[in-house]
């Protein structure tokens, strides 16, 4: 049991390790397009991991078997990606990259 | 059984004849409903001749005192037949009358409903089923009387009609409800046996007074009695019908029904017996002058049903006695006359008596009966008008509660037989006799015979009643007068002859001064025509209807000026002062003994954002995009509320709703600016912040009052019963399917015409989303990107799975019908935003209204199915199955009901969004075309 401890632990840290990364990137990188990395690393090692974790937990020390976050995962793992891939197509029909002085938009 | 089919027969098969083409179907069917229901009834007449009252009992809404109650009473027995009588004989005449252009069907289903609705009121032991029936006539005449709606003057009548009689019935539900609260039954079987319980109460005169509108405005009675005449705009069948033995009547009916319960009291009598002298002496008065032929008989009705209520009015058994009898006479001799005065102007033209003269020597039969109808309505003797007249007239004599004025009354009564007497001679006169006529629309000839045999079967039984009154009449009235009055129903013998008294010298008085005052009337003529201009009934009630109307909009105007702030200002200052109003002056502690729990750090920070997220929606307001990002925060925020407070279902449920909502208003604000300039005042919005903060600070402040005392609320019991009684353990679903369907039955239909209102409104609504955005740039030419796309197509399938697994799972378990059905619709949506309408569309066969008609279908007939299998509508049914290789597993007709559910949300909110997303686009042009060219080449095909 302890085994299965340390690894869910393990993953717990790592998830929350890439979700607090993902969004001090979101915060602190310069511009838009390199903004747009930190969410998208939260959302997928991340989450991804913290799915894993809660995979482990429910299978060995609850009730069984437990594949929900397998899902849950493969629908993030879907998703993420498109979303990132609309923000930065909204941003280079904008010309965001174009507009050296201000950054911040 | 047969019983309550006498009534509901017509009822039931009023559409029938509207299913024929052929004219002589509509009326046979219609005379073959009416026939069986006068069968049905004719197997009653032994009993009731015996002195019987043959009941039938269902009970209905025991809750309230309604029950499905029938009764035979020998009164009831005589107006049924009446009514039944009468219609064949209406039916017969009306198709002939009808002309091919009139939609015929229509007509005859109109006067069944009609016939159906006064047989319930006549046949009905339970009042408030008897007022039920009562409003059906009410509506039933306003279409028959507005039949021609084409015309102005037929649409003004009938809703001159429906107003008054409407209006009328109001009183009379109240009265009906307060004579129920006195006697605490609904049952007459049980408030005829309680005079003296409703003379002695307090409410008693309210009572009496609300009963007496409703009575009065239905009869006609002074000063109500306007809306008859005009009622005139009618065709003829319907005014024989509606004025002769139906509609009308009803009202001196329900006099004469409580009769031995309501009068016997100086405050009945005082109002009642005034208003019959009056409306008798005013209406043959005004019938004398009436150059329209249902003008005229329509006057003479008004005036008919003032004697019957005087009669009622004066409150002695032999009164009661002769109105019964009367009510059966001028039934006959006045349906007839009606028929007749179709006849004249359906073969001449007009029933203009101006125009009308010399008609004897084209229409000998039609006049011959003519004259008797109107020897009768004078009181001629040998007719049976003479009978009851008479009887009436000694009745008059009587002395009464007017003390030492009393000769009021029989005077009265002497001067209204005298106008009585001259407007029959006139009918007869002015129009077949005096000089030739000169200019008719149409060369007059006999009718055809079909149109003249009721008239004729009338004419005769006033003749035959007329000469053996004791044979014919005297059974049928003493049995009926003798289901009103009881053991007080007097002894009498109808005789034509009394001997030498004071009625008979009141008769020939009457009759010699109507002839005098006939001759003399062109000089009444020009004084009628002076004092005319002075009280018309007519314009009064316009001129008080536009008035309302002119009220009525103004205060909409201020109410509702366009402004949807000011609604909303409106709405929450009312919910605030209404909801604040109690704890004023109250001394009982705001806040309640419990002890605050501890406050958790998750539940705190959660507060925080979600209050965060708030203010910035509505500091951001006037960026739309922006404050749609924040409302979304919150929307999620709250749905992580309900799992923190273990409420799973609720989670899922909001968390879909936002998706699809945050969709719904894209679409919606892409059609808009996408920012809004500053339009309010700084006071108004000043208005605004201060009831906003008021109302949010008091549902928190009615929050922490109610959170923090003990209480105890109906959850327990859904807990309880939710597996044993719903057959499910998830509360949350169960109590939707099931121990409250018929609520969310409710929503589902509302929602259903929700999403079709908004379909309607959205066609062909002209708003073109700009083609810029703010900045000025251009929208994006690639709008459907590949990777979008071709991702969201295979997740379409493991959506509608995960979608049948919530579905399932739903009444055990977090799920249900209506969680899938928006899982379901925004994943479809999904495909219509990525891939676009013109690849979707096709790809999705059924319409989504279908979809979403057959939602509400499926959840109906669930319903419909437990009454199959004896429960009541709506209550779940479970049973557990064992299948091979799935095992033991449960089915309950619960799910049925939630596929209803999950069909009508998918439909509905397919119906708004894509509607919504397709508006004024290229795209949905080229959909619609391709879709009629694929219909007609499938057409052409065939």
């Amino acid at each position: 049991m302890i085994v299965v401890e340390i690894l869910v632990s393990f993953f717990l840290i790592i998830g929350a390790f890439f979700a607090l990364a993902g969004s001090i990137g979101l915060f602190r990188l310069q511009d838009f397009f390199t903004r747009l990395h930190g969410p998208t690393k939260a959302t997928t090692l991340g989450v991804g991991s913290m799915a894993i974790a809660s995979a482990i937990y429910f299978s060995f020390l609850k009730e069984g078997l437990s594949l929900h976050e397998v899902l849950i995962t493969l629908f993030l793992f879907i998703t993420a990606p498109v979303s990132a891939h609309f923000l930065a197509k909204a941003a280079r029909h904008q010309r965001l990259h174009e507009d050296k002085d201000h950054p911040e938009t | 059984m047969t019983l309550a089919l006498i009534p509901l027969l017509p009822l039931l098969g009023a559409l029938i004849p509207s299913l024929f083409r052929s004219r002589n179907l509509n009326a046979l069917s219609a005379g073959a409903i009416a026939g069986i229901s006068m069968l049905l009834l004719l197997l009653q007449a032994p009993a009731v001749f015996n002195g019987e009252m043959p009941l039938a009992s269902w009970s209905w809404i025991p809750a309230i005192g309604l029950n499905f109650a029938f009764r035979v009473s020998g009164f009831g027995f005589m107006f049924a037949f009446l009514i039944l009588g009468i219609g064949l004989l209406i039916v017969l005449y009306a198709r002939f009358y009808i002309s091919a252009d009139d939609p015929m069907g229509r007509f005859y289903s109109y006067l069944l409903l009609f016939m159906g609705s006064m047989l319930g009121i006549v046949l009905s032991e339970n009042i408030m089923l008897l007022m039920m029936f009562w409003e059906l006539t009410s509506i039933s005449s306003f279409l028959l009387i507005g039949f021609w709606s084409y015309r102005t003057d037929a649409r003004e009548g009938a809703r001159q009609a429906l107003v008054i009689t409407g209006g009328g019935g109001l009183a009379m539900i109240a009265g009906f409800l307060l004579l129920g609260h006195i006697v605490g039954s609904f049952e007459l079987t049980t408030i005829l046996a309680a005079k003296e319980i409703i003379h002695a109460h307090h409410l008693y005169p309210i009572t009496l007074i609300l009963i007496l509108l409703g009575a009065f405005t239905k009869s006609a009675q002074f000063p109500f009695q306007f809306w008859l005449p005009h009622a005139m705009a009618a065709p003829t069948p319907v005014s024989a019908y509606l004025h002769s033995a139906t509609m009308v009547k009803a009202g001196v009916f329900l006099l004469a029904l409580l009769f031995p319960v309501l009068s016997g009291s100086s405050l009945w009598f005082y109002i009642v017996t005034p208003v019959g002298l009056i409306t008798f002496m005013f209406a043959a008065y005004m019938a004398m002058f009436k150059d329209d032929l249902k003008g005229l008989l329509a006057y003479s009705t008004v005036s008919h049903l003032g004697l019957i209520t005087l009669l009622l009015g004066l409150g002695s058994p032999l009164a009661a006695f002769t109105a019964v009898f009367h009510i059966l006479n001028h039934a006959t001799f006045k349906a007839g006359l009606f028929m007749l005065a179709g006849i004249i102007d359906h073969e001449t033209g007009t029933r203009d008596m101006k125009r009308l003269s010399g008609l004897w020597k084209y229409m000998p039969i039609t006049g011959t009966l003519t004259m008797i109808g109107s020897a009768s309505m004078a009181g001629v003797p040998l007719f049976n008008g003479f009978l009851s007249k008479e009887m009436f007239l000694a009745e008059t004599l009587e002395p009464n509660l007017f003390g030492a004025f009393s000769w009021i009354v029989p005077l009265g009564a002497t001067l209204a037989a005298i106008f009585a007497v001259a407007y029959s001679i006139r009918m007869v006169h002015d129009v077949f006799f005096k000089e030739p006529f000169t200019n008719l629309p149409k060369k007059p000839h006999e009718p055809p015979h079909g149109m003249r045999l009721p008239a004729e079967i009338l004419m005769t039984l006033c003749v035959l009643v007329g000469l053996f009154p004791m044979t014919l009449a005297a059974p049928m009235v003493n049995m009926a007068a003798g289901s009103i009055l009881g053991a007080a129903t007097p002894d009498y013998h109808i005789a034509i002859w009394h001997g030498l008294n004071m009625a008979l010298a009141m008769s020939v008085i009457a009759l010699a001064g109507g002839a005098v005052f006939y001759l003399q009337r062109l000089r009444l003529f020009d004084s009628h025509r002076w004092c005319m201009r002075y009280c018309d009934g007519k314009a009064t009630f316009e001129a008080l209807i536009r008035g309302l109307v002119q009220g009525g909009r103004t205060l909409t105007g201020l109410m509702e000026n366009g402004s949807l702030q000011r609604y909303i200002a409106l709405l929450v200052g009312a919910v605030f002062v209404l909801g604040a109003s109690p704890f004023f002056g109250s001394s009982v502690p705001f806040i309640g003994p419990l002890a605050m729990s501890s406050v958790d750090p998750v539940t705190l920070i959660m507060g925080l954002v979600l209050i965060v997220c708030t203010v910035a929606t509505v500091v951001n307001h006037r960026n739309r995009i922006l404050s749609i990002i924040m409302l979304g925060s919150v929307g999620l925020i709250v749905s992580l509320s309900f799992i923190r407070f273990s409420a799973p279902d609720l989670a899922l449920t909001q968390i879909s709703v936002e998706v699809v909502t945050i969709i719904l208003l894209m679409m919606a604000l892409h059609l808009l600016p996408r920012t809004t300039p500053v339009e309010s005042s700084s006071v108004r919005r000043g208005r605004d912040i201060g009831l906003s903060v008021l109302a949010g600070g008091g549902a928190a402040a009615l929050m922490l009052a109610v959170l923090s005392r003990p209480y105890d609320t109906i959850a327990g019991y859904f807990l309880e019963n939710s597996k044993p009684g719903g057959g499910g353990t998830n509360v949350v679903n169960v109590i939707l399917v099931d121990f409250r369907g018929f609520d969310t039955l409710g929503e589902i239909t509302v929602l259903v015409i929700a999403g079709l209102v908004i379909y309607a409104m959205l066609h062909n609504f002209e708003l073109t989303a700009p083609g810029i955005d703010a900045l000025g740039r251009p929208w994006v030419q690639d709008r459907f990107p590949m990777i979008l796309a071709q991702i969201t197509r295979p997740l379409m399938p493991l959506a509608l799975l995960f979608a049948a697994y919530i579905f399932l799972r739903g009444h055990n378990e977090p799920g249900g019908g209506f969680i899938a059905g928006l899982i379901v619709a925004s994943v479809l949506i999904l495909q219509y935003i990525s891939s676009g309408i013109v690849w979707t569309r096709p790809r999705l066969t059924v319409d989504n209204h279908i979809i979403m008609a057959w939602g509400l279908v499926i959840a109906v007939l669930t319903g419909v199915g437990s009454w199959v299998i004896g429960y009541p509508f709506l209550t779940t049914s479970f049973t557990y199955l064992t299948w091979p290789l799935v095992g033991k597993f449960e089915v309950a007709s619960a799910i049925a009901f939630d596929l209803g559910v999950f069909l009508a949300v998918v439909g509905s909110v397919m119906l708004i969004l894509v509607k919504l997303g397709s508006m004024n686009s290229k795209d949905a042009e080229i959909v619609s075309a391709s879709v009629q060219k694929a219909k007609e080449k499938k057409e052409g095909a065939h």
